[in-house]
């Protein structure tokens, strides 16, 4: 706990019977072993000869005493006994016991024997244990717990804390039950009278409220029993397996049980830690492993490294953390300090006096390390989760804060960003219209654009909108997303509401969201990965977003490029890339029995016969073309491509959201750009 | 918008009618703006509201004599940051209630900000109410009531020290506007019906 004495700034034991050697360095010398036979010699030798050694000496005295030991010439035990007039009673002392005591005070720490030793003296010999008997015995126990006690005890003190709270262990109670904890209100231990010398009277002074050095052990059988089935192998778990031979995924019972069930179930837990445990202490080289599992699940004890290793946190970052400048004061630390004692203080550790600290700190060490970046309203929250699981590694907290906004949230906190926020929220629009376009319809006859409610949405990832708990879970699987991720999310939050919103007026809609009615997670979460998975990359693409991977030019001008908010805003359904097109064309059958895709191509017949794309439908752009021919393409995604530039696309394909149909899309730049990709046929041909 | 009550006699009843209008809460953060929609709508009052991103929207509905009147809350984030979105919100709005905290100086030259900006750029027969939050703790005053006072009546503004904790004040404010706003209808009406000008 102390490192050996070196962490703490106190030195470890008594003066008195401290080792010659630790009052002589001048720098603590290590605790150890041997320091604590010199102190078990010196107790001893206090027994045998029956009286306290220097008692009425001084604290500088008593040192001196100590150190004078050093020269001495016979054993440290006959001058301690001359020295106190006790010559007698140490003539008297057994031969072996003289020998123990003074192989125990050997003012060489080199030559003082060890406790494994001093086990081996002779004084001993008359109790030991035969040895086999000892092992049998031994062996035994461990058969008779299955090898838990050992096993589990090997464990870190951390995790047994954790399972033993699985397992229904409860500190509180136990302090109860040793009537260790006061349950009288305050007040009614207040004394009735106080003299100004401060004697008090009137009440017994609570026992309870002063420092009580008990020490009251847990009681680890419920836990033992709960774990008592499980093989010795599951403490080793194996994090690699080359052969295909043996079964590498192991079925748990619990892991298709529901997420909030698994948390609270000891023995999945159990598992999980002893697994997480072993790929953490190997990350980064275990990165992968550990983004596997988190797909699972997160447990929660491991949540904060787990956050960190998801988030490709790695390095010195404690130096950089403490190499920033925290405490200057700064303009905006009055919005701060209004903001932080707000910031989800349902919470023991956010609202407690140091928690109030830590997160000034962080939220300070983040704004001045980022100048590119100001602080907005909203930091608080998104700084709040990893505050609230790095508590005791602020550091942790700062780098995970500060490599999940470049992730998910680049540029938002630019003093000016607006363009960054108009172009997410229409980004948003678009997804709502390529799911649901019903809802889309709806919202967009009532005139209720998202700026009205999801800035704080976005802007905090869901933290200033949902509590601790919820975020969670709902970030364990963000984390594991790209930055196009939360618009999913966004999207599976609406589908919750969606039966209100769909019968709802303004003023009823936006009440809806001020007051925002109970969102089940685990379905959110669910939801969401199921849209992400069937929409095409590029309906989400956003100029905005953190680009890491450069494309190589000659596909680069089938992906998206960028235009202008203006633009985005005003058109209705989402752009789709070329490149996703073929993708979804699938022309080699490589990966879809049937395309997932129709190419409905508007253009004049003319131009559609000159060089179409296959299997596509044409239908010439007119005010009241005919579309009834689409119905049966229902529930694939539904392309509309002009001839580049032009209304007509964005016109066509609102209509076609107006008619119901869903995923409609239209293909960015028209038709003209896969010219160069050779796939246009002549539709005659087709 | 308000006078869908149907003829007006002269005399101006106005029997079982409905008013509703378009409120919003302007100023500094941390004043007090949530803790007073929440105090007037639900009759809470939370120590550490938490703070509001982008904006909130509330409704409640009161009855004036004989007029119901519903008032729809555009409840906004103070921090100047968020100053571009608030047009938004104000836009169309046909009342005001710009709020500063008494213990807080800069809050109500924040106030002040609102107050030119309202009178600028909203619509130009907004009422606008001006809010001295936390009376409660006048003890930690800094701001003087004349001084808010004066202030207001040279800018022809309501005026009321409010506390959201103690509920001082807090349905009057809400109540006073709601007053003048029928009031306003009323004068609107009847000058429809010639009686004046």
């Amino acid at each position: 706990m102390t490192g050996g004495g070196t962490e703490v700034l106190f030195p470890i034991g008594h003066p008195k019977y401290t080792a010659p050697e630790v009052h002589l360095s001048s720098i603590f010398v290590k605790s150890g072993p041997k320091v604590d036979i010199w102190s078990l010699g010196f107790i001893v030798a206090e027994l045998a000869l029956g009286k306290k050694l220097w008692v009425d000496l001084k604290l500088s005295q008593c040192i001196r005493k100590v150190i004078s030991l050093l020269q001495c010439d016979g054993t440290v035990l006959e001058r301690l006994a001359r020295e106190h007039n006790c010559w007698e009673t140490y003539e008297q002392l057994p031969s072996d016991l003289k020998d123990f005591i003074a192989a125990c005070l050997n003012v060489s720490p080199k030559k003082r024997l060890m406790p494994k030793d001093l086990l081996n003296h002779v004084l001993f010999q008359s109790i030991q244990c035969p040895k086999e008997k000892f092992t049998a015995k031994v062996y035994n126990s461990v058969q008779n717990c299955k090898l838990q006690k050992p096993l589990l005890s090997e464990r870190k003190l951390q995790e047994i804390y954790y399972l033993w709270q699985l397992a229904g262990g409860d500190v509180q109670s136990e302090l109860k039950k040793q009537g260790l904890i006061r349950t009288k209100a305050p007040i009614l231990s207040l004394p009735t009278v106080v003299l100004l010398e401060g004697t008090l009277f009137g009440q017994v002074r609570d026992q309870t409220s002063m420092l009580d050095l008990r020490v009251v052990p847990l009681p680890l059988d419920n836990l033992y029993q709960r774990l008592a089935h499980l093989p010795a192998t599951s403490y080793y778990p194996l994090v690699e397996i080359k052969s295909d031979i043996i079964q590498t995924e192991q079925q748990l019972d619990a892991a298709t049980l529901p997420l909030i069930i698994r948390e609270r179930d000891t023995e999945y837990q159990f598992h999980r830690v002893v697994l997480y445990d072993r790929l953490l202490t190997g990350y980064p080289y275990k990165k992968a492993s550990i983004l596997k599992e988190a797909r699972k699940d997160v447990p929660p004890i491991f949540r904060g490294d787990i956050w960190a290793a998801l988030l490709e946190v790695a390095g010195n970052m404690e130096d950089l953390y403490i190499s920033i400048d925290k405490e200057t004061p700064t303009h905006m630390d009055r919005q701060i300090e209004v903001d932080i004692p707000r910031c989800h203080q349902y919470d023991e550790l956010l609202s407690s006096c140091e928690g109030h600290k830590k997160f000034k700190r962080v939220l300070k060490a983040w704004v001045v390390s980022h100048p590119q970046y100001v602080y907005w309203q909203g930091l608080d929250s998104l700084c709040a989760p990893f505050l609230f699981l790095n508590f005791n590694k602020e550091y942790q907290a700062y780098a995970c804060f500060s490599a999940f906004i470049p992730k998910y949230l680049h540029n938002f906190f630019l003093k000016d960003n607006s363009a960054i926020i108009q172009e997410y929220l229409a980004k948003f629009s678009h997804l709502i219209v390529f799911h649901d376009p019903a809802l889309a319809n709806h919202l967009a006859s009532i005139n209720f654009i998202p700026e009205l409610f999801a800035i704080p949405w976005f802007l905090t990832m869901f933290s200033h909108v949902f509590p601790l708990h919820k975020i969670f879970h709902l970030w364990d699987k963000l984390l594991l997303g790209d930055a196009s991720f939360p618009l999913y999310i966004g999207l599976s939050v609406l589908e919750q509401l969606r039966d209100t919103l769909l019968e709802s007026g303004f003023n009823e809609c936006i009440l809806l969201f001020s007051d925002l009615p109970e969102i089940d997670i685990e379905r959110c979460v669910t939801n969401s990965i199921e849209l992400y998975c069937s929409t095409p990359r590029s309906v989400t693409y956003r100029q905005h977003e953190l680009s890491l991977a450069t494309s190589d030019s000659e596909r680069s001008q089938l992906e998206i490029s960028p235009i202008t908010v203006a633009e985005l805003q005003s058109e209705f359904c989402p752009r789709i890339s070329a490149a996703d097109v073929l993708d979804l064309l699938d022309m080699n059958h490589a990966k879809f029995s049937r395309p997932k895709v129709v190419v409905v191509d508007i253009r004049p017949p003319d131009e559609f016969h000159r060089g179409a794309v296959p299997g596509s439908v044409n239908i010439p752009y007119s005010e009241d073309a005919q579309i009834s021919c689409l119905t049966r393409h229902k529930g694939k995604i539904m392309v509309v491509a002009g001839s580049g530039r032009g209304p007509h696309a964005c016109e066509f394909s609102r209509r076609l959201v107006g008619e119901g149909f869903s995923r409609v899309c239209t293909l960015h730049k028209g038709v003209q750009v896969l010219r160069s990709t050779n796939i246009l046929v002549v539709p005659n041909a087709m | 918008m308000a006078n869908r009550g149907g003829a007006q006699r002269p005399n101006g009843s106005t029997q079982g009618k409905i008013c509703q209008f378009k409120l919003v809460l302007l100023g500094e953060s941390a004043v007090g703006k949530s803790s007073l929609v929440l105090r007037f709508v639900k009759g809470q009052f939370h120590e550490y509201q938490e703070s509001t991103i982008g904006a909130a929207f509330l409704t409640q509905t009161v009855c004036l004599d004989d007029t119901t009147v519903k008032f729809e809350i555009w409840d906004t984030a103070g921090q100047e940051r968020y100053h571009s979105l608030a047009p938004m919100y104000y836009r169309g709005a046909q009342a005001a209630i710009v709020v500063y905290d008494i213990t807080n100086q800069d809050t109500f030259g924040r106030a002040k900000s609102w107050v030119k900006e309202l009178q600028r750029q909203a619509s130009p027969n907004i009422v606008i109410a001006l809010s001295g939050n936390k009376a409660d703790l006048a003890n930690k005053r800094m701001v003087e009531y004349e001084e808010a006072q004066a202030y207001a009546e040279e800018n022809g503004l309501l005026f009321m020290e409010t506390s959201a904790k103690t509920a001082m004040n807090v349905n009057d404010i809400f109540l006073a506007i709601g007053e003048l706003k029928q009031f306003e209808i009323l004068l609107k009406n009847l000058s429809k019906e010639n009686y004046l000008y």
